[in-house]
Protein backbone atom coordinates (compact mmCIF):
# COMPACT_ATOMS: atom_id res chain seq x y z
CA UNK A 1 0.00 0.00 0.00
CA UNK A 2 2.19 2.78 -1.21
CA UNK A 3 -0.46 5.14 -2.52
CA UNK A 4 -1.06 8.12 -0.25
CA UNK A 5 -4.47 7.92 1.39
CA UNK A 6 -5.09 11.64 0.91
CA UNK A 7 -4.60 11.34 -2.81
CA UNK A 8 -7.00 8.42 -3.03
CA UNK A 9 -9.55 10.22 -0.90
CA UNK A 10 -9.39 13.32 -3.06
CA UNK A 11 -9.99 11.26 -6.18
CA UNK A 12 -12.86 9.35 -4.54
CA UNK A 13 -14.46 12.61 -3.40
CA UNK A 14 -14.12 14.09 -6.88
CA UNK A 15 -15.94 11.07 -8.32
CA UNK A 16 -18.74 11.39 -5.80
CA UNK A 17 -19.17 15.11 -6.38
CA UNK A 18 -19.18 14.63 -10.12
CA UNK A 19 -21.76 11.84 -9.95
CA UNK A 20 -23.85 14.05 -7.67
CA UNK A 21 -23.75 16.91 -10.18
CA UNK A 22 -26.15 15.15 -12.55
CA UNK A 23 -25.64 14.39 -16.24
CA UNK A 24 -24.00 11.12 -15.20
CA UNK A 25 -23.48 8.78 -18.15
CA UNK A 26 -22.81 5.06 -18.55
CA UNK A 27 -19.41 6.00 -19.81
CA UNK A 28 -18.60 7.87 -16.58
CA UNK A 29 -19.99 4.99 -14.54
CA UNK A 30 -17.70 2.57 -16.39
CA UNK A 31 -14.74 4.80 -15.70
CA UNK A 32 -15.68 4.95 -12.02
CA UNK A 33 -16.13 1.17 -11.88
CA UNK A 34 -12.70 0.74 -13.42
CA UNK A 35 -11.14 3.06 -10.86
CA UNK A 36 -12.86 1.21 -8.02
CA UNK A 37 -11.71 -2.14 -9.35
CA UNK A 38 -8.11 -0.94 -9.53
CA UNK A 39 -7.47 -1.49 -5.84
CA UNK A 40 -9.28 -2.22 -2.61
CA UNK A 41 -7.87 1.02 -1.23
CA UNK A 42 -9.89 2.92 -3.84
CA UNK A 43 -12.98 0.94 -3.03
CA UNK A 44 -12.89 1.37 0.74
CA UNK A 45 -12.14 5.08 0.43
CA UNK A 46 -15.07 5.55 -1.91
CA UNK A 47 -17.41 3.48 0.28
CA UNK A 48 -16.48 5.48 3.32
CA UNK A 49 -17.11 8.84 1.66
CA UNK A 50 -20.28 7.63 -0.01
CA UNK A 51 -21.63 6.40 3.32
CA UNK A 52 -20.80 9.71 5.01
CA UNK A 53 -22.50 11.60 2.20
CA UNK A 54 -25.61 9.43 2.55
CA UNK A 55 -25.59 9.94 6.30
CA UNK A 56 -25.46 13.70 5.88
CA UNK A 57 -28.96 13.63 4.41
CA UNK A 58 -30.20 12.68 7.85
CA UNK A 59 -29.72 16.26 8.92
CA UNK A 60 -33.11 16.66 7.26
CA UNK A 61 -34.51 15.65 10.61
CA UNK A 62 -33.95 19.19 11.67
CA UNK A 63 -36.06 20.39 8.79
CA UNK A 64 -38.65 17.60 8.92
CA UNK A 65 -42.09 19.05 9.29
CA UNK A 66 -40.72 22.50 9.96
CA UNK A 67 -42.11 25.00 7.47
CA UNK A 68 -39.58 27.67 8.35
CA UNK A 69 -36.64 25.36 7.78
CA UNK A 70 -33.48 27.27 7.05
CA UNK A 71 -29.87 26.63 7.73
CA UNK A 72 -29.15 26.86 11.45
CA UNK A 73 -26.21 28.99 12.53
CA UNK A 74 -23.20 27.14 13.85
CA UNK A 75 -23.90 25.67 17.26
CA UNK A 76 -27.56 26.57 17.05
CA UNK A 77 -28.45 22.89 16.86
CA UNK A 78 -28.46 22.64 20.62
CA UNK A 79 -31.78 24.41 20.69
CA UNK A 80 -33.38 21.75 18.52
CA UNK A 81 -35.70 19.35 20.36
CA UNK A 82 -33.46 16.49 19.23
CA UNK A 83 -30.75 17.82 21.44
CA UNK A 84 -32.98 18.19 24.47
CA UNK A 85 -31.10 15.54 26.43
CA UNK A 86 -27.37 15.82 26.91
CA UNK A 87 -25.59 13.98 24.16
CA UNK A 88 -22.20 13.64 25.71
CA UNK A 89 -20.03 15.43 28.18
CA UNK A 90 -17.70 16.93 25.61
CA UNK A 91 -20.48 18.48 23.66
CA UNK A 92 -22.16 19.92 26.73
CA UNK A 93 -18.96 21.74 27.54
CA UNK A 94 -18.69 23.03 23.99
CA UNK A 95 -22.24 24.32 24.23
CA UNK A 96 -21.38 26.18 27.37
CA UNK A 97 -18.64 28.04 25.62
CA UNK A 98 -21.05 29.26 22.97
CA UNK A 99 -23.68 30.40 25.42
CA UNK A 100 -23.04 34.11 25.28
CA UNK A 101 -23.35 34.72 21.51
CA UNK A 102 -26.50 32.59 21.62
CA UNK A 103 -28.02 34.87 24.22
CA UNK A 104 -27.13 37.95 22.21
CA UNK A 105 -28.83 36.41 19.23
CA UNK A 106 -31.94 35.73 21.26
CA UNK A 107 -32.34 39.31 22.43
CA UNK A 108 -32.08 40.49 18.84
CA UNK A 109 -34.72 37.88 18.09
CA UNK A 110 -37.03 39.40 20.66
CA UNK A 111 -36.83 42.76 18.94
CA UNK A 112 -37.51 41.13 15.62
CA UNK A 113 -40.41 39.25 17.13
CA UNK A 114 -41.96 42.56 18.23
CA UNK A 115 -41.73 43.97 14.71
CA UNK A 116 -43.05 40.74 13.32
CA UNK A 117 -46.05 40.85 15.64
CA UNK A 118 -46.96 44.34 14.45
CA UNK A 119 -46.58 43.33 10.85
CA UNK A 120 -48.66 40.27 11.50
CA UNK A 121 -51.68 42.36 12.43
CA UNK A 122 -51.42 44.31 9.17
CA UNK A 123 -50.95 41.13 7.20
CA UNK A 124 -53.87 39.48 8.98
CA UNK A 125 -56.28 42.20 7.84
CA UNK A 126 -55.07 42.02 4.25
CA UNK A 127 -54.95 38.30 4.45
CA UNK A 128 -58.55 37.93 5.49
CA UNK A 129 -59.58 38.89 1.99
CA UNK A 130 -57.26 36.44 0.36
CA UNK A 131 -58.25 33.76 2.81
CA UNK A 132 -60.76 31.96 0.68
CA UNK A 133 -58.21 31.32 -2.07
CA UNK A 134 -55.54 30.51 0.42
CA UNK A 135 -57.64 27.98 2.26
CA UNK A 136 -58.15 25.93 -0.87
CA UNK A 137 -58.03 22.26 0.04
CA UNK A 138 -57.69 19.30 -2.27
CA UNK A 139 -59.35 16.10 -1.18
CA UNK A 140 -59.35 12.60 -2.52
CA UNK A 141 -60.00 9.03 -1.50
CA UNK A 142 -59.03 5.72 -3.07
CA UNK A 143 -60.05 2.15 -2.40
CA UNK A 144 -58.54 -0.96 -3.96
CA UNK A 145 -60.11 -4.40 -4.06
CA UNK A 146 -58.18 -7.42 -2.83
CA UNK A 147 -55.49 -8.48 -5.25
CA UNK A 148 -55.47 -5.23 -7.17
CA UNK A 149 -52.65 -2.73 -6.96
CA UNK A 150 -53.02 0.88 -7.96
CA UNK A 151 -50.50 3.66 -8.42
CA UNK A 152 -51.96 7.07 -7.57
CA UNK A 153 -50.26 10.32 -8.59
CA UNK A 154 -50.91 12.86 -5.86
CA UNK A 155 -51.34 16.56 -6.72
CA UNK A 156 -47.95 17.50 -5.24
CA UNK A 157 -46.05 15.12 -7.50
CA UNK A 158 -45.72 12.35 -4.92
CA UNK A 159 -46.72 8.84 -5.88
CA UNK A 160 -48.61 6.35 -3.74
CA UNK A 161 -48.64 2.66 -4.63
CA UNK A 162 -51.68 1.10 -3.00
CA UNK A 163 -51.62 -2.59 -2.18
CA UNK A 164 -54.74 -4.71 -2.41
CA UNK A 165 -57.67 -4.09 -0.07
CA UNK A 166 -56.46 -0.64 0.88
CA UNK A 167 -58.26 2.60 1.73
CA UNK A 168 -56.38 5.90 1.53
CA UNK A 169 -57.77 9.41 2.05
CA UNK A 170 -56.05 12.66 1.18
CA UNK A 171 -56.40 16.25 2.41
CA UNK A 172 -53.84 18.61 0.89
CA UNK A 173 -53.77 22.27 1.81
CA UNK A 174 -51.27 25.11 1.53
CA UNK A 175 -49.81 24.21 4.89
CA UNK A 176 -49.66 20.48 4.86
CA UNK A 177 -50.12 17.21 3.07
CA UNK A 178 -52.29 14.93 5.17
CA UNK A 179 -53.09 11.37 4.34
CA UNK A 180 -55.01 8.80 6.26
CA UNK A 181 -54.41 5.12 5.81
CA UNK A 182 -57.70 3.57 6.91
CA UNK A 183 -56.66 0.04 6.00
CA UNK A 184 -54.13 -1.90 3.98
CA UNK A 185 -50.68 -0.89 2.80
CA UNK A 186 -49.22 1.95 0.75
CA UNK A 187 -45.74 2.69 -0.52
CA UNK A 188 -45.04 6.42 -0.78
CA UNK A 189 -42.49 8.14 -2.98
CA UNK A 190 -42.68 11.64 -1.55
CA UNK A 191 -42.01 14.78 -3.55
CA UNK A 192 -39.75 17.20 -1.74
CA UNK A 193 -41.52 20.18 -0.21
CA UNK A 194 -40.23 21.42 3.14
CA UNK A 195 -43.04 23.97 3.39
CA UNK A 196 -45.70 21.30 3.48
CA UNK A 197 -44.97 18.33 5.72
CA UNK A 198 -46.11 15.01 4.36
CA UNK A 199 -47.98 13.24 7.14
CA UNK A 200 -49.63 9.83 7.09
CA UNK A 201 -52.03 9.22 9.94
CA UNK A 202 -52.52 5.59 10.79
CA UNK A 203 -53.71 3.70 13.87
CA UNK A 204 -53.24 6.70 16.13
CA UNK A 205 -49.74 7.43 14.82
CA UNK A 206 -48.33 10.16 12.63
CA UNK A 207 -45.66 9.23 10.11
CA UNK A 208 -43.94 12.37 8.79
CA UNK A 209 -41.60 12.47 5.82
CA UNK A 210 -39.45 14.84 3.83
CA UNK A 211 -38.34 13.72 0.34
CA UNK A 212 -38.52 10.09 1.20
CA UNK A 213 -39.58 6.62 0.16
CA UNK A 214 -41.39 4.60 2.73
CA UNK A 215 -44.10 2.05 3.20
CA UNK A 216 -46.90 2.01 5.77
CA UNK A 217 -48.97 -1.04 6.50
CA UNK A 218 -51.95 -1.16 8.77
CA UNK A 219 -52.66 -4.63 10.16
CA UNK A 220 -55.52 -5.61 12.41
CA UNK A 221 -53.78 -4.62 15.61
CA UNK A 222 -50.45 -3.40 14.41
CA UNK A 223 -48.67 -0.95 12.22
CA UNK A 224 -45.49 -1.33 10.22
CA UNK A 225 -43.34 1.34 8.59
CA UNK A 226 -40.46 0.47 6.24
CA UNK A 227 -38.15 3.28 5.09
CA UNK A 228 -36.07 2.76 1.95
CA UNK A 229 -34.81 6.30 1.44
CA UNK A 230 -34.42 9.50 3.41
CA UNK A 231 -35.82 9.89 6.86
CA UNK A 232 -39.21 9.46 8.47
CA UNK A 233 -40.53 10.59 11.81
CA UNK A 234 -42.94 8.32 13.65
CA UNK A 235 -44.96 9.86 16.42
CA UNK A 236 -47.97 8.94 18.47
CA UNK A 237 -50.92 11.16 17.57
CA UNK A 238 -52.76 10.30 20.76
CA UNK A 239 -49.90 11.22 23.04
CA UNK A 240 -48.14 14.27 21.66
CA UNK A 241 -45.77 14.31 24.62
CA UNK A 242 -44.34 10.93 23.66
CA UNK A 243 -40.94 11.13 21.99
CA UNK A 244 -40.84 10.83 18.22
CA UNK A 245 -38.92 7.95 16.71
CA UNK A 246 -36.64 8.87 13.82
CA UNK A 247 -36.43 6.23 11.13
CA UNK A 248 -33.55 6.54 8.66
CA UNK A 249 -33.45 4.50 5.46
CA UNK A 250 -33.16 0.81 6.24
CA UNK A 251 -35.43 0.96 9.29
CA UNK A 252 -38.44 -1.16 9.95
CA UNK A 253 -40.67 0.04 12.76
CA UNK A 254 -43.37 -2.23 14.12
CA UNK A 255 -45.97 -0.83 16.46
CA UNK A 256 -48.02 -3.25 18.55
CA UNK A 257 -50.09 -1.96 21.43
CA UNK A 258 -48.22 1.22 22.38
CA UNK A 259 -44.83 -0.33 21.77
CA UNK A 260 -42.56 0.73 18.96
CA UNK A 261 -39.87 -1.70 17.89
CA UNK A 262 -37.27 -0.45 15.41
CA UNK A 263 -34.93 -2.71 13.46
CA UNK A 264 -32.11 -1.45 11.30
CA UNK A 265 -31.46 -3.73 8.37
CA UNK A 266 -29.47 -3.42 5.14
CA UNK A 267 -31.26 -1.39 2.49
CA UNK A 268 -31.49 -4.34 0.11
CA UNK A 269 -33.30 -6.31 2.74
CA UNK A 270 -35.65 -3.41 3.44
CA UNK A 271 -36.52 -3.20 -0.24
CA UNK A 272 -37.06 -6.95 -0.27
CA UNK A 273 -39.74 -6.54 2.38
CA UNK A 274 -41.62 -4.41 -0.10
CA UNK A 275 -41.74 -7.16 -2.70
CA UNK A 276 -45.52 -6.87 -2.86
CA UNK A 277 -45.13 -4.03 -5.34
CA UNK A 278 -43.68 -6.50 -7.82
CA UNK A 279 -46.26 -9.12 -6.96
CA UNK A 280 -44.28 -11.35 -4.66
CA UNK A 281 -43.85 -11.80 -0.95
CA UNK A 282 -40.64 -12.56 0.88
CA UNK A 283 -40.87 -14.32 4.22
CA UNK A 284 -38.07 -14.93 6.70
CA UNK A 285 -39.34 -17.03 9.57
CA UNK A 286 -42.70 -15.29 9.32
CA UNK A 287 -45.58 -16.75 11.37
CA UNK A 288 -48.01 -18.59 9.10
CA UNK A 289 -50.91 -16.40 10.19
CA UNK A 290 -49.03 -13.31 9.09
CA UNK A 291 -48.03 -14.84 5.75
CA UNK A 292 -51.64 -15.76 5.10
CA UNK A 293 -52.78 -12.25 5.93
CA UNK A 294 -50.43 -11.12 3.18
CA UNK A 295 -51.90 -13.53 0.63
CA UNK A 296 -55.44 -12.65 1.57
CA UNK A 297 -54.78 -9.04 0.81
CA UNK A 298 -54.08 -9.99 -2.80
CA UNK A 299 -56.56 -12.75 -3.44
CA UNK A 300 -60.33 -12.86 -3.56
CA UNK A 301 -60.21 -16.47 -2.42
CA UNK A 302 -59.29 -16.21 1.23
CA UNK A 303 -57.21 -18.67 3.17
CA UNK A 304 -58.52 -19.35 6.66
CA UNK A 305 -56.75 -21.14 9.49
CA UNK A 306 -59.21 -23.35 11.33
CA UNK A 307 -56.75 -24.61 13.92
CA UNK A 308 -55.10 -21.81 15.93
CA UNK A 309 -52.16 -24.07 16.77
CA UNK A 310 -51.04 -23.61 13.15
CA UNK A 311 -50.70 -19.84 13.54
CA UNK A 312 -47.24 -20.04 14.95
CA UNK A 313 -45.65 -22.20 12.23
CA UNK A 314 -42.81 -20.30 10.61
CA UNK A 315 -42.60 -19.77 6.87
CA UNK A 316 -39.68 -18.66 4.70
CA UNK A 317 -39.09 -18.08 1.00
CA UNK A 318 -40.23 -16.10 -2.04
CA UNK A 319 -43.80 -16.56 -3.23
CA UNK A 320 -45.92 -15.10 -5.99
CA UNK A 321 -48.77 -13.33 -4.27
CA UNK A 322 -51.25 -14.11 -7.03
CA UNK A 323 -50.65 -17.82 -6.70
CA UNK A 324 -52.02 -18.72 -3.29
CA UNK A 325 -52.82 -22.22 -4.55
CA UNK A 326 -49.10 -22.92 -4.95
CA UNK A 327 -48.45 -21.55 -1.49
CA UNK A 328 -51.14 -23.78 0.02
CA UNK A 329 -49.77 -26.83 -1.81
CA UNK A 330 -46.32 -26.14 -0.46
CA UNK A 331 -47.63 -25.69 3.07
CA UNK A 332 -49.32 -29.07 2.81
CA UNK A 333 -46.11 -30.65 1.64
CA UNK A 334 -43.89 -29.35 4.43
CA UNK A 335 -46.24 -28.99 7.38
CA UNK A 336 -48.82 -31.28 8.95
CA UNK A 337 -51.54 -29.25 7.27
CA UNK A 338 -54.50 -30.22 5.18
CA UNK A 339 -56.35 -27.79 2.97
CA UNK A 340 -59.98 -27.96 2.07
CA UNK A 341 -61.92 -25.94 -0.45
CA UNK A 342 -65.14 -24.53 1.07
CA UNK A 343 -66.96 -22.13 -1.23
CA UNK A 344 -64.63 -19.21 -1.85
CA UNK A 345 -62.43 -20.11 1.07
CA UNK A 346 -59.50 -22.41 1.57
CA UNK A 347 -59.58 -23.80 5.09
CA UNK A 348 -56.37 -25.05 6.68
CA UNK A 349 -56.49 -27.51 9.53
CA UNK A 350 -54.04 -29.83 11.23
CA UNK A 351 -53.71 -33.13 9.46
CA UNK A 352 -55.42 -35.85 11.50
CA UNK A 353 -53.33 -38.37 13.41
CA UNK A 354 -54.52 -41.20 11.15
CA UNK A 355 -53.58 -39.25 8.04
CA UNK A 356 -50.23 -38.23 9.41
CA UNK A 357 -49.39 -41.89 9.84
CA UNK A 358 -50.05 -42.55 6.16
CA UNK B 1 -22.48 -0.50 -4.64
CA UNK B 2 -24.57 -3.59 -4.23
CA UNK B 3 -21.82 -5.89 -2.98
CA UNK B 4 -22.65 -7.54 0.35
CA UNK B 5 -19.13 -6.81 1.59
CA UNK B 6 -19.70 -3.11 0.87
CA UNK B 7 -22.80 -2.98 3.04
CA UNK B 8 -21.10 -5.03 5.71
CA UNK B 9 -18.08 -2.73 5.69
CA UNK B 10 -20.14 0.44 6.00
CA UNK B 11 -22.33 -0.92 8.76
CA UNK B 12 -19.94 -3.00 10.85
CA UNK B 13 -16.56 -1.34 10.37
CA UNK B 14 -17.01 2.38 9.82
CA UNK B 15 -19.01 2.60 13.03
CA UNK B 16 -15.79 1.90 14.93
CA UNK B 17 -13.65 4.47 13.16
CA UNK B 18 -13.59 6.85 16.09
CA UNK B 19 -12.31 4.13 18.40
CA UNK B 20 -9.84 3.01 15.77
CA UNK B 21 -8.48 6.52 15.29
CA UNK B 22 -8.13 6.95 19.02
CA UNK B 23 -6.26 3.68 19.17
CA UNK B 24 -3.94 4.64 16.32
CA UNK B 25 -3.23 8.08 17.72
CA UNK B 26 -2.43 6.60 21.07
CA UNK B 27 -0.20 3.89 19.73
CA UNK B 28 1.58 5.41 16.80
CA UNK B 29 4.18 8.06 17.21
CA UNK B 30 3.97 9.66 13.83
CA UNK B 31 0.48 11.13 13.59
CA UNK B 32 0.93 12.01 9.94
CA UNK B 33 0.93 8.33 9.16
CA UNK B 34 -2.33 7.57 10.92
CA UNK B 35 -4.45 8.20 7.83
CA UNK B 36 -2.40 5.77 5.79
CA UNK B 37 -2.53 3.21 8.56
CA UNK B 38 -6.30 3.52 8.71
CA UNK B 39 -6.52 3.00 4.98
CA UNK B 40 -4.34 -0.07 5.05
CA UNK B 41 -6.30 -1.55 7.95
CA UNK B 42 -9.53 -1.01 6.02
CA UNK B 43 -8.05 -2.67 2.96
CA UNK B 44 -6.95 -5.71 4.95
CA UNK B 45 -10.31 -5.98 6.72
CA UNK B 46 -12.28 -5.57 3.51
CA UNK B 47 -10.23 -8.15 1.64
CA UNK B 48 -10.49 -10.65 4.48
CA UNK B 49 -14.25 -10.11 4.68
CA UNK B 50 -14.63 -10.79 0.96
CA UNK B 51 -13.26 -14.26 1.56
CA UNK B 52 -15.07 -14.82 4.84
CA UNK B 53 -16.85 -12.18 6.95
CA UNK B 54 -15.51 -12.38 10.50
CA UNK B 55 -17.88 -13.30 13.33
CA UNK B 56 -16.97 -10.34 15.43
CA UNK B 57 -16.19 -7.40 13.12
CA UNK B 58 -14.98 -5.16 15.90
CA UNK B 59 -12.45 -7.56 17.40
CA UNK B 60 -11.31 -8.41 13.91
CA UNK B 61 -10.80 -4.75 13.08
CA UNK B 62 -8.67 -4.18 16.16
CA UNK B 63 -6.76 -7.41 15.73
CA UNK B 64 -5.92 -6.26 12.21
CA UNK B 65 -4.87 -2.86 13.51
CA UNK B 66 -2.66 -4.45 16.14
CA UNK B 67 -1.04 -6.77 13.61
CA UNK B 68 -0.38 -3.94 11.23
CA UNK B 69 1.27 -1.83 13.90
CA UNK B 70 3.34 -4.81 14.98
CA UNK B 71 4.44 -5.35 11.36
CA UNK B 72 5.40 -1.74 11.03
CA UNK B 73 7.27 -1.75 14.29
CA UNK B 74 9.17 -4.82 13.18
CA UNK B 75 9.98 -3.24 9.85
CA UNK B 76 11.16 -0.03 11.43
CA UNK B 77 13.17 -1.91 14.02
CA UNK B 78 12.08 0.78 16.40
CA UNK B 79 9.65 0.16 19.13
CA UNK B 80 7.74 2.47 21.36
CA UNK B 81 7.42 1.35 24.94
CA UNK B 82 3.94 2.67 25.39
CA UNK B 83 2.87 1.13 22.13
CA UNK B 84 3.80 -2.34 23.22
CA UNK B 85 1.98 -1.87 26.49
CA UNK B 86 -1.20 -0.63 24.87
CA UNK B 87 -1.21 -3.15 22.10
CA UNK B 88 -1.80 -5.86 24.59
CA UNK B 89 -4.84 -4.36 26.20
CA UNK B 90 -7.59 -3.38 23.88
CA UNK B 91 -10.44 -3.72 26.33
CA UNK B 92 -10.39 0.04 26.70
CA UNK B 93 -12.81 0.02 23.84
CA UNK B 94 -15.65 -1.80 25.49
CA UNK B 95 -17.59 1.33 26.28
CA UNK B 96 -18.11 2.00 22.58
CA UNK B 97 -21.63 1.84 21.24
CA UNK B 98 -22.82 -1.06 19.15
CA UNK B 99 -23.07 -0.23 15.41
CA UNK B 100 -26.87 -0.32 15.25
CA UNK B 101 -27.17 2.09 18.13
CA UNK B 102 -24.30 4.17 16.89
CA UNK B 103 -25.75 4.60 13.43
CA UNK B 104 -29.38 4.87 14.33
CA UNK B 105 -29.68 7.08 17.33
CA UNK B 106 -29.69 10.64 18.38
CA UNK B 107 -25.96 10.42 19.02
CA UNK B 108 -25.43 9.97 15.29
CA UNK B 109 -27.53 13.04 14.51
CA UNK B 110 -25.58 15.07 17.01
CA UNK B 111 -22.32 13.92 15.44
CA UNK B 112 -23.61 14.91 12.03
CA UNK B 113 -24.62 18.34 13.25
CA UNK B 114 -21.22 18.84 14.86
CA UNK B 115 -19.46 17.58 11.75
CA UNK B 116 -21.40 20.04 9.60
CA UNK B 117 -20.54 22.87 11.96
CA UNK B 118 -16.86 22.22 11.42
CA UNK B 119 -17.00 22.83 7.68
CA UNK B 120 -15.84 26.18 6.30
CA UNK B 121 -18.71 28.64 5.83
CA UNK B 122 -19.32 28.27 2.06
CA UNK B 123 -18.76 24.56 2.10
CA UNK B 124 -21.23 24.18 4.96
CA UNK B 125 -23.80 26.19 3.07
CA UNK B 126 -23.39 24.10 -0.08
CA UNK B 127 -23.65 20.80 1.81
CA UNK B 128 -26.77 22.02 3.61
CA UNK B 129 -28.50 23.12 0.41
CA UNK B 130 -27.60 19.89 -1.37
CA UNK B 131 -28.30 17.36 1.37
CA UNK B 132 -31.02 18.95 3.46
CA UNK B 133 -32.87 21.15 1.01
CA UNK B 134 -32.15 18.69 -1.77
CA UNK B 135 -31.37 21.38 -4.36
CA UNK B 136 -29.47 20.24 -7.48
CA UNK B 137 -25.87 21.45 -7.79
CA UNK B 138 -26.83 23.71 -10.68
CA UNK B 139 -29.49 25.46 -8.61
CA UNK B 140 -27.06 25.92 -5.72
CA UNK B 141 -24.57 27.55 -8.08
CA UNK B 142 -27.26 29.91 -9.33
CA UNK B 143 -28.45 30.79 -5.87
CA UNK B 144 -25.01 31.46 -4.41
CA UNK B 145 -23.72 33.12 -7.58
CA UNK B 146 -20.77 30.76 -7.96
CA UNK B 147 -19.81 28.40 -10.78
CA UNK B 148 -21.06 24.82 -10.92
CA UNK B 149 -17.48 23.63 -10.86
CA UNK B 150 -16.97 25.44 -7.55
CA UNK B 151 -20.09 23.84 -6.11
CA UNK B 152 -18.75 20.45 -7.14
CA UNK B 153 -15.46 21.24 -5.41
CA UNK B 154 -17.23 22.27 -2.21
CA UNK B 155 -19.16 19.03 -2.29
CA UNK B 156 -16.02 16.95 -2.76
CA UNK B 157 -14.34 18.75 0.11
CA UNK B 158 -17.46 18.65 2.26
CA UNK B 159 -17.80 14.91 1.78
CA UNK B 160 -14.25 14.30 2.93
CA UNK B 161 -14.57 16.53 5.96
CA UNK B 162 -17.94 15.10 6.91
CA UNK B 163 -16.48 11.58 6.74
CA UNK B 164 -13.51 12.54 8.92
CA UNK B 165 -15.60 14.25 11.54
CA UNK B 166 -18.58 11.94 11.47
CA UNK B 167 -16.71 8.64 11.45
CA UNK B 168 -13.39 9.70 12.84
CA UNK B 169 -14.84 11.84 15.58
CA UNK B 170 -13.56 15.05 17.05
CA UNK B 171 -10.11 13.93 18.02
CA UNK B 172 -9.27 12.55 14.59
CA UNK B 173 -6.13 14.36 13.62
CA UNK B 174 -6.82 17.21 15.98
CA UNK B 175 -5.60 16.49 19.48
CA UNK B 176 -2.61 14.51 20.36
CA UNK B 177 -2.62 12.21 23.25
CA UNK B 178 -0.66 13.46 26.22
CA UNK B 179 1.13 10.18 26.56
CA UNK B 180 2.75 10.76 23.20
CA UNK B 181 5.09 13.29 24.71
CA UNK B 182 6.50 10.77 27.10
CA UNK B 183 7.11 8.18 24.42
CA UNK B 184 10.53 6.75 24.40
CA UNK B 185 12.13 4.97 21.53
CA UNK B 186 14.55 2.19 21.88
CA UNK B 187 16.42 0.34 19.19
CA UNK B 188 15.83 -3.32 18.96
CA UNK B 189 18.99 -5.25 19.36
CA UNK B 190 18.05 -7.88 16.81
Amino acid sequence: MTEDHREIERTAAAWLAQRDAGGWSDCRQNALDAWLAESTAHRVAFLRLEAAWEETARLRTFAAGDASARMPARGEWSRSPYFASPIDGGHAAARHGRASPARRRRSRWQVLAGIAATLLIVVAIAGAFAWRDYAHVERGAWRTTPGVQQVVQLPDGSAATLGGDTVLRMTFSHSGRDLELAQGEVFFDVAHDTARPFVVRVNGYRVTAVGTRFDVRRGTDKLRVVVTRGLVRLQSARDPAAAATMLPAGSIATVTGGDVLVQHIPLDEARERLGWRDGYAVFHGTPLAEAIEEFNRYNARKIVIADPSLDALRVGGHFRLDNSAAFVRLMQAVFPIQAEQRGDRIVLSRRGAAKAAN
Amino acid sequence: MGEPTDTWFVREILAHEQALMRFLHRNWRDHDEVGDLRQEIYVRVYEAAMRQPPDSPKSFLFATARNLLADRVRRQRIVSITAVGDLEQLNVLQDELEPARWLGGREALARLARALDRLPRRCREVVWLRRVEDLPQREIARRLGISEKTVEKHIAKGTRMMADHFYGGSEAGAKRDETQKTHARIRKTT
